[in-house]
């Protein structure tokens, strides 16, 4: 009684910490009981916390004793299950050494126990209130989608890529993808291939005996223009989609035209989704739907190649909402209050 | 917990500052509580006291006025028991005095003692005997003095003395 009367006297502080690709991200919002008072957005060049982190934090949770600190988890092992039922979810993976919850009773989301704690231990001096999965920021994102079509979902983070895919708010597939252990992995199996390529060398290969016909140099001059192809049919269902998709293109930003990093970065991103999309369509596991429209959760600034890549190699209907990760995560600790 | 991993900590506007603000308040309170509750009894039990007393003070003056009505009822009857002892003992030092007056050859059958007189009866061997060695005090005592003679069988006389005092007379003799 007496802890609701000072509740009500005091605004609400929501401190919402994500740390991706060497950056943390701090949004900060305070609530009184019916508006948003004050909202601020910092970032630090670092993934530490250090002093200047916690001063800055604690500017804010200074004037209210009712403040909390919610954290977006980056844990590698963590995904989501298509199922809530206990007696099937080791069927899908050993949750034995896992934190796991039951979303809408319809979908099961986990992570590792050890990166709660690890989470835990680097904010100990400031504390942890909220730690969420990027899969519920993903289905609180796109709610408005998820229990009406089926699709596949994507958010984008600095260094992480989480996937759902949904059938009318029914999960039927999910995965969290980490592009830096999965760049070391492909820099491991290229290494392979030199090796195999030595040992090829050694058998001896004269690249005399390689016979080039002048057509086949012809053709290969031809893939210079591959790119302006694309180009045209871009703008075609570009503009196809437009008519199906319009209320929802109004709603998107002008996406950046891409440079060398970032044509670099999408087109991991792009294998990855490819590759997790084949693990989807391969695996017994899962329920099977044939996916047309991709909904992404643009939380990085994406280049229009990474929707290029996928509307033409996958013939995926791709469309793109700016998405501000620490804000949404802000969204999902209000929710814990209603 | 809708979403999130873990539960969020406990919050509270009670911060250990406030809590010991707090206790030492509620200390102060609750001490100036029990001395209110102290003082507020002690002011029941004075006030009920002073009743008391009061009721007290009413019932004595109440029994001081009956003692006093009594001590003047008493003091009254003291006063006229006295009153009737002097005048007992003036009866008496008159009956004395009259039976001294009485001489030895006159015989008293019978006296009576009235408020204002004196009536005896008795036997004289004759009627001088009786005028002067009688009448002549009884004269000198009363105011009026009557007698009569009855002659006995013997040769004597019974008589009748009855001797009257006058009140005013009486008065004026006392002024």
């Amino acid at each position: 009684m007496l802890a609701k009367f000072f509740e009500t006297l005091y605004h609400k502080a929501f401190v919402n910490i994500v740390v991706e690709g060497g950056q943390t991200s701090i949004y900060m919002e305070l609530c009184s009981k019916t508006k948003v008072v004050e909202s601020t957005q910092a970032t630090f060049e670092t993934d530490k916390v250090n002093s200047e982190l916690i001063e800055f934090i604690n500017s804010y949770i200074r004037e209210t004793p009712y403040f909390y600190i919610s954290v977006l988890d980056m844990a590698k092992d963590q995904g989501v299950i298509p199922t809530c039922e206990k007696n099937r979810l080791s069927y899908y993976y050993d949750l034995s050494s896992s934190e796991h919850k039951c979303s809408d009773k319809k979908w099961t989301y986990y992570t590792s126990k050890p990166e709660i704690y690890e989470i835990e231990k680097v904010y100990k001096e400031i504390g942890v209130d909220f730690i969420f999965s990027p899969f519920t920021l993903l289905s609180n994102f796109f709610k408005d989608k998820i229990s009406s079509t089926l699709a596949m979902y994507i958010i984008l983070q600095r260094g992480y890529i989480s996937i759902a895919i949904f059938d009318s708010s029914e999960l039927l597939y999910g995965d969290h993808l980490d592009m830096e252990h999965d760049a070391s992995e492909d820099i491991l199996i290229s290494d392979d291939l030199d090796d195999d390529i030595e040992l090829d060398l050694e058998d001896g290969i004269d690249l005399e005996d390689i016979d080039v016909d002048s057509d086949d140099m012809e053709l290969i001059d031809d893939f210079g223009d591959i790119e302006d192809l694309d180009s045209i049919e871009e703008i075609d269902e570009f503009s196809e989609h437009k008519d199906v998709e319009e209320e929802f293109y109004e709603t998107e930003e002008v996406i950046a035209e891409s440079d060398e990093d970032s044509f670099n970065e999408d087109y991991q991103r792009f294998s990855l989704i490819q590759s997790s999309i084949g693990r989807y369509y391969k695996d017994i596991k899962y329920k099977s739907s044939f996916i047309e429209n991709v909904y992404i959760g643009d939380g990085v600034g994406v280049s229009s190649d990474m929707k290029r890549y996928l509307e033409e190699e996958m013939f995926l209907n791709v469309y793109i909402r700016h998405l501000n990760l620490a804000e949404e995560v802000c969204e999902l600790a209000k929710m814990e209050f209603n | 917990m809708l979403n999130s991993y873990i539960k969020p900590r406990k919050k509270s506007a009670i911060t250990q500052e406030i809590q010991l603000m707090f206790t030492f308040f509620s200390i102060t309170i609750l001490m100036l509580f029990i001395t209110f509750v102290f003082l507020a009894f002690k002011d029941y039990t004075f006030a009920a006291d002073s009743r008391d007393i009061h009721n007290e003070r009413v019932s004595i003056e109440k029994n001081l006025q009956v003692m006093k009505s009594d001590i003047s009822y008493i003091e009254k009857q003291k006063q006229f028991s006295q009153t009737i002892y002097t005048k007992n003992s003036v009866l008496k030092d008159s009956i004395s005095n009259l039976f001294d007056l009485v001489p030895q050859r006159i015989t008293l059958s019978e006296a009576k003692l009235l408020e204002n007189g004196l009536i005896l009866y008795g036997i004289t061997p004759n009627k001088d005997v009786y005028n002067f060695m009688l009448q002549a005090p009884l004269r000198s005592i009363f105011h009026r003095t009557y007698s009569s003679f009855y002659p006995a069988e013997n040769g004597w006389y019974r008589f009748v003395s009855t001797n009257y005092t006058d009140k005013e007379e009486e008065l004026d003799i006392e002024n």
